[in-house]
């Protein structure tokens, strides 16, 4: 077999696999657009390749469940499991195809007849109407939840916010808590399910699905949300029009077939169409009873369990907006999938396999070394070669890290190009005209940190918006333009990358900001005299400030600036608000170029050591013992005129703590935030950058550890998290 | 401040729980991972924190004094979650 196939057949299961994946989780969460895209996706690559390989009856298949999907993600069709169903046989069939190939080397000659009777399993429901009396997952799972609400309902709704709901200031809940007369409510996860401590607890994951008595108009009304977020569908005419024997015998028959083994699954399955058929007929429900016989005999038990669950649900239901705007298109807002594979430019790639080559002809000059110095030769002949070579390895290593850093990087334009189209929306939204100007795009930064910002920065943008710029009259009588300008900006400057939102409005209104301080109870009235004007503006990135006025829909609810300053320390960064009356305001995010290299200081407690980041760390002292004053079990010394905690670092990690020694103390003295803190240690050892490893496994919840490294001799240095540490 | 630790090591909701809520219950959930969780006296919550009382997979002690999440979350919250 070539090269070329062996090749295709690896990455085609591989896609089978995960579209399977895909596509399972969509039938459990038929609200889960990243599954409904990832599906749409592996159905599209494996026609590609099929494409590749000139398989044209695999790849016409695939385009015909790609179109399948393509119309649920426009909105055009609702995720059945009839589809579903329909589009897991195509996968059978190119696993089948696949297994032929792999036997034969090439692509099978009689594959054209097993291809048309697939795609004619899509081409046949194309009529809206037909399309829409197929059962809706997420209403089976409220109509078996909840059965008397169903009785009752005369409106069913699916409705799925932003991921950035909440940063956008909405609370869905709330939302529905308005609606009228609710009957019925279920919340629905999207998303892969994570463990806890990798939730992110401002990013909605959550679909809500819905009964209610009220009219489907009403309900629109009431809830007042995108159109493309929210289905609603009008029940009509109560259940199927089958009465309650007649319903139980085919959901047992359902029941049945779900629970069959494979290999009796062809008997069960006919003695269950046979049925199925005569209790429909009894029913006087001619044409499903024809429909369930049908599926049986074309497609097994797959097309009768589809049978007969549109048998159970009837013509019941009709789609009440069919027409409504693809999710996926108003859905700038949603969060990008994490970009898994990276683009490198060839130069990257040329200079790594330079630094190769130098590292190999190191290497043989090392084995010479190593030759004399196994013949005997003396350690001080050996001492001036084997430095040069070392000093020759440091630079070889510090371009090898250079160069591998530098592949991780991303411009920022993956997050600028999303705030256009958001910032029209926003500005709609609030009836303030905006220009975005966008400068810097191409400005590089580490990819994890290029995918964390956008949170933050719409964040900021939406402030920019709605508390920064004033509105139109004020602006014309102020002598600026009616249309407000919100710049976003990136820049590097030496290690670190900016990035900047600065808006033309009327900038931060000090004594607005004082009396909301005040009214919150986040600083007291002596503190806030001593303040400059610059550290009240600073306060509103304390918890739980809001200066907003009147509560609009996007902001003055929701997430605070607190958050956005928490999630850009979370990348190593910091964040700084610059005020200019009447002309505007900045917001800078100062980050680090990369947030793998991290410079620390190491220190020895209780016979281990430690690395504390550098930029953590102010100064190291030598304290003589009279000069630590004991309070209670705590220790406090002075530090610049200001007594500052002592923490013995070996106690505070548990170490086996040595008794106190009689001699000074040697105290690092730290910042973590705006508090600072003494931390006592054995030993100061040496200076070094490292790559930092967050931690994993059994180790990742620890408190106050930020990451480790490998030391040079093998030993793992733990790098502490200060402000973990005295929290 | 509306959730808490309670004497008896439960986590508690109490009062409106707005959004400011959720990193505070989230650090109180992952650092208490045994802690039954309380909102009987839970007023309204927002969203953030009723998705992360879901995704904790915590049985929680209910119901709440609002009708609204009494009625329409709670069940949610006081079933058994599969598998999880």
């Amino acid at each position: 077999m070539n090269e070329f196939i062996e090749q295709f057949l690896i990455e085609a299961r591989e896609l089978v696999d995960q579209t399977t994946d895909d596509l399972l989780t969509l039938e459990r969460e038929p609200g889960d657009r990243a599954r409904l895209d990832g599906a749409f996706r592996g159905f599209h690559t494996l026609k590609g390749a099929a494409g590749i390989i000139e398989f044209e009856a695999m790849a016409r298949v695939l385009h015909a469940a790609e179109d399948g999907l393509s119309a649920v993600r426009a909105g055009e069709q609702t995720i059945t499991a009839a589809l579903i169903g329909d589009a897991l046989s195509v996968l059978d069939q190119v696993v089948r195809w696949l297994d032929a190939i792999e036997a034969s080397g090439g692509p099978p000659r009689d594959a054209d007849a097993a291809a048309d009777s697939l795609i004619a399993l899509f081409s046949a429901p194309t009529a809206p109407a037909a399309a829409s009396a197929a059962p809706e997952l997420w209403l089976d799972h409220l109509k078996t939840r909840h059965p008397k609400a169903a009785a009752a309902a005369r409106t069913a709704l699916i409705y799925t916010p932003a991921e950035s709901a909440f940063f956008e200031g909405e609370d869905p809940l709330e939302r529905l808590r308005g609606l009228p007369d609710l009957l019925a409510l279920e919340l629905i996860p999207t998303g892969e399910p994570r463990p806890l401590d990798a939730v992110d607890p401002f990013a909605c994951r959550l679909a809500f699905a819905a009964l209610s008595s009220a009219p489907a108009e009403q309900i629109a009304k009431a809830l007042g949300v995108d159109q493309a977020r929210l289905t609603l569908l009008t029940i009509d005419g109560g259940e199927s029009g089958l009465d309650a024997t007649a319903s139980d015998i085919l959901k047992a028959q359902l029941r049945m077939l779900a629970a069959a083994p494979a290999e009796g699954l062809a008997g069960r399955a006919g003695s269950a169409a046979r049925t199925a058929a005569s209790v429909l007929l009894e029913q006087g429900r001619d044409e499903a009873a024809n429909a369930v016989m049908a599926a049986f005999s074309a497609r097994g038990a797959a097309g009768l369990v589809t049978a007969l669950k549109a048998a159970l649900e009837g013509r019941s239901i009709s789609s009440a907006a069919p027409d409504t705007a693809p999710a996926i298109a108003a859905g700038g807002e949603a969060a990008e999938p994490a970009v898994r594979s990276l683009r490198v430019e060839v130069e990257r790639i040329d200079a790594l396999v330079r630094l190769t080559d130098e590292l190999t002809v190191l290497k043989t000059g090392l084995a010479h070394l190593a030759t004399l110095a196994a013949g005997g030769a003396a350690a001080d002949t050996l001492a001036e070669p084997l430095k040069a070579r070392q000093l020759e390895l440091d630079r070889l290593v510090g371009d090898l890290q250079h160069a591998v850093l530098h592949m991780r990087v991303l411009p920022i334009r993956q997050v600028f190009q999303r705030f256009p189209r958001l910032m029209r929306e926003l500005g709609a939204a609030l009836g303030k005209p905006v220009r975005l100007i966008m400068e810097g795009e191409d400005t590089e930064a580490d990819k994890a940190i290029v995918e964390s910002l956008f949170e933050p920065l719409l964040h900021v943008v939406r402030n920019a918006l709605d508390h920064g710029l004033e509105a139109e009259d004020r602006r014309l009588a102020a002598g600026k333009t009616a249309v407000g300008l919100i710049t976003l900006r990136a820049f590097r400057r030496g290690d670190e990358v900016m990035v900047e939102v600065e808006d033309d409005g009327a900038g931060v209104d000090v004594a607005r900001v004082q009396t909301v301080a005040l009214e919150r109870g986040l600083i007291d009235a002596a503190t806030l005299s001593t303040l400059s004007e610059a550290e009240i503006v600073d306060l509103v990135f304390a918890p739980g400030f809001s200066t907003a006025r009147t509560v609009t829909s996007l902001s003055g609810r929701g997430v605070g600036m607190d958050a956005v300053r928490a999630a850009i320390e979370r990348l190593g960064g910091r964040v700084s608000l610059e005020s200019r009356p009447g002309q505007g305001s900045t917001v800078r995010f100062t980050l680090p170029f990369t947030i793998m290299l991290t410079r620390v200081m190491t220190v020895e407690a209780g016979g281990q050591v430690f690395g504390l980041p550098t930029e953590t760390v102010i100064q190291t002292l030598r304290l003589p013992r009279q000069e630590i004053s004991v309070v209670g079990a705590a220790s406090a010394f002075a530090f610049r005129g200001r007594t500052t905690p002592l923490i013995r670092l070996s106690e505070a990690l548990w170490a086996d703590g040595a008794a106190t020694s009689a001699g000074d103390a040697l105290v690092v003295a730290a910042r973590a935030g705006d508090q600072i803190v003494g931390l006592e240690v054995d030993r100061l050892l040496s200076q070094m950058e490292v790559m930092l490893k967050p931690m994993e496994g059994l180790l990742s919840g620890m408190a106050g550890v930020s990451g480790a490294t490998l030391l040079g001799d093998g030993r793992v240095l733990v790098v502490l998290d200060v402000g973990a540490l005295i929290a | 401040m509306s959730v808490r630790l309670g004497e008896d090591g439960a986590i508690l909701l109490e009062g409106p729980c707005p959004i400011e809520d959720a990193e505070a219950l989230l650090s109180l959930l992952l650092s208490h991972p045994q802690a039954r969780v309380d909102w009987r006296a839970c007023e309204s919550a927002h969203t953030a924190v009723v998705q992360l009382l879901l995704a904790s997979a915590r049985l929680v002690d209910g119901p709440p004094t609002d009708d609204f999440l009494a009625r329409h979350i709670n069940p949610a919250l006081s079933r058994p979650k599969p598998s999880a």
